[in-house]
């Protein structure tokens, strides 16, 4: 209803103007609500945090909080997402502390770090498909089937080309405090493994968080790295991120179908971006974008 | 540190400390048992052995 473009004839307007326009949209999506995301993560790491109780007292068995723990882990990484871009507040804003605390709180379940992968997802914006400083330039894979082989290959003791990549590129932006971070919070995990395991929880731990997480880890950075930008050759702003239909609906592919959008903007909220896409697809298709139809 | 990280992420001690209980305890929980082995022993050897192969060949799944 309050679409900005209409009724305009895009093939006639010069770059100055779809520049403009695409600007003018993109700034009323950067204006939305993200109370979602907000409820979303910290309801998400409420509930998996509420399973372990729930399945060590019996009230729950372990097959049916199994499923629950994997979408939990799966859905860990969005609302972080969004607070690396600073999306709830930026800095010196009200809320800057909810943006913050957003960002660590949703990340427990996926047992990561919320600076080093902020830093590290910024050199990847910077630096989209460079086989040399894009720190997510290890997941590309010439077909879907390579994609697999290839995680399973990187979760290897003998792999260490992720963690290479993410610490060079926190090295050449000068944060390599913030791997002291990751290594903190993956000891921590490591060892609550360990402490569960050795408390007679192994098989609570091994469903609750050690497979759900190996879970995660394929299948966010197939929706979120590998799908968007397959095949990975093109750099460029309107080049290096395509737009695609998912088998899997826009829910179960992380809302990644309209990936090019958050390249182009990063601070649209996650949950704004399929309307945002929606409004500025007649400029895209005219940047020459790759929409796969959509 | 860096000894007490490198033992944190070690596939020996990960074998050990956490696939070890892991086989034990699933055992237990489908009613099974090797002779008279205790479970937790057996899961020790297995999960250890795992880790060390895992160590040695720098992989869990043996694949390349």
């Amino acid at each position: 209803m309050d679409q900005i473009a209409r009724h305009i004839n895009y093939d006639a307007l010069n770059d100055a103007e779809l520049d403009a326009l695409e600007r003018k949209i993109a700034a009323k999506y950067i204006q939305k609500s993200t109370l979602g995301i907000i409820v979303w993560g910290f309801s998400n790491t409420l509930i998996w945090l509420s399973l372990w109780p729930l399945v060590i007292l019996g009230l729950v068995p372990i097959w049916a909080a199994f499923p629950i723990a994997v979408i939990n882990v799966c859905a860990a990484y969005l609302p972080s997402h969004d607070a690396q871009h600073s999306i709830i507040a930026r800095e010196g804003q009200k809320l800057r502390w909810l943006n913050e605390l957003l960002g660590h709180v949703s990340l427990v379940p996926f047992a990561q770090a919320f600076r080093y992968l902020r830093f590290t997802h910024f050199e990847h914006h910077s630096h989209t498909n460079n086989p040399e400083l894009d720190p997510d330039f290890d997941v590309h894979a010439e077909n879907r089937r390579a994609y697999f082989k290839n995680a399973l290959m990187r979760k290897q003791p003998a792999s260490s080309a992720r963690k290479d990549l993410y610490a060079n590129a926190l090295e050449r932006t000068n944060q390599s405090y913030a791997a002291v971070d990751a290594v903190v919070i993956r000891s921590a995990y490591t060892l609550i493994l360990f402490f569960a395991a050795y408390n007679g929880y192994a098989i609570e731990a091994a469903l609750l968080w050690w497979l759900p997480l190996h879970i995660a880890d394929i299948y966010i950075p197939y929706y979120l790295s590998w799908k968007p930008h397959h095949p990975g050759e093109e750099q460029g702003r309107y080049k290096d991120t395509y737009a695609f239909k998912s088998h899997m609906g826009n829910i179960f592919s992380s809302g990644m179908q309209f990936h090019v959008v958050h390249h182009l903007y990063p601070r649209i909220p996650l949950m704004h971006t399929p309307a945002a896409f929606r409004e500025m697809r007649p400029i895209l298709l005219r940047r020459g974008c790759d929409l796969h139809g959509m | 540190m860096e000894l007490l990280l490198k033992l944190i992420f070690s596939p020996i001690v990960f074998g050990l400390l956490f696939l070890g209980p892991l086989i034990a305890q699933s055992m237990t929980a489908m009613d099974l048992q090797l002779f008279a082995i205790p479970n937790l022993l057996l899961g020790h050897v297995i999960g250890g052995a795992w880790g060390l192969i895992a160590k040695l060949k720098g992989s869990w799944l043996w694949i390349k």
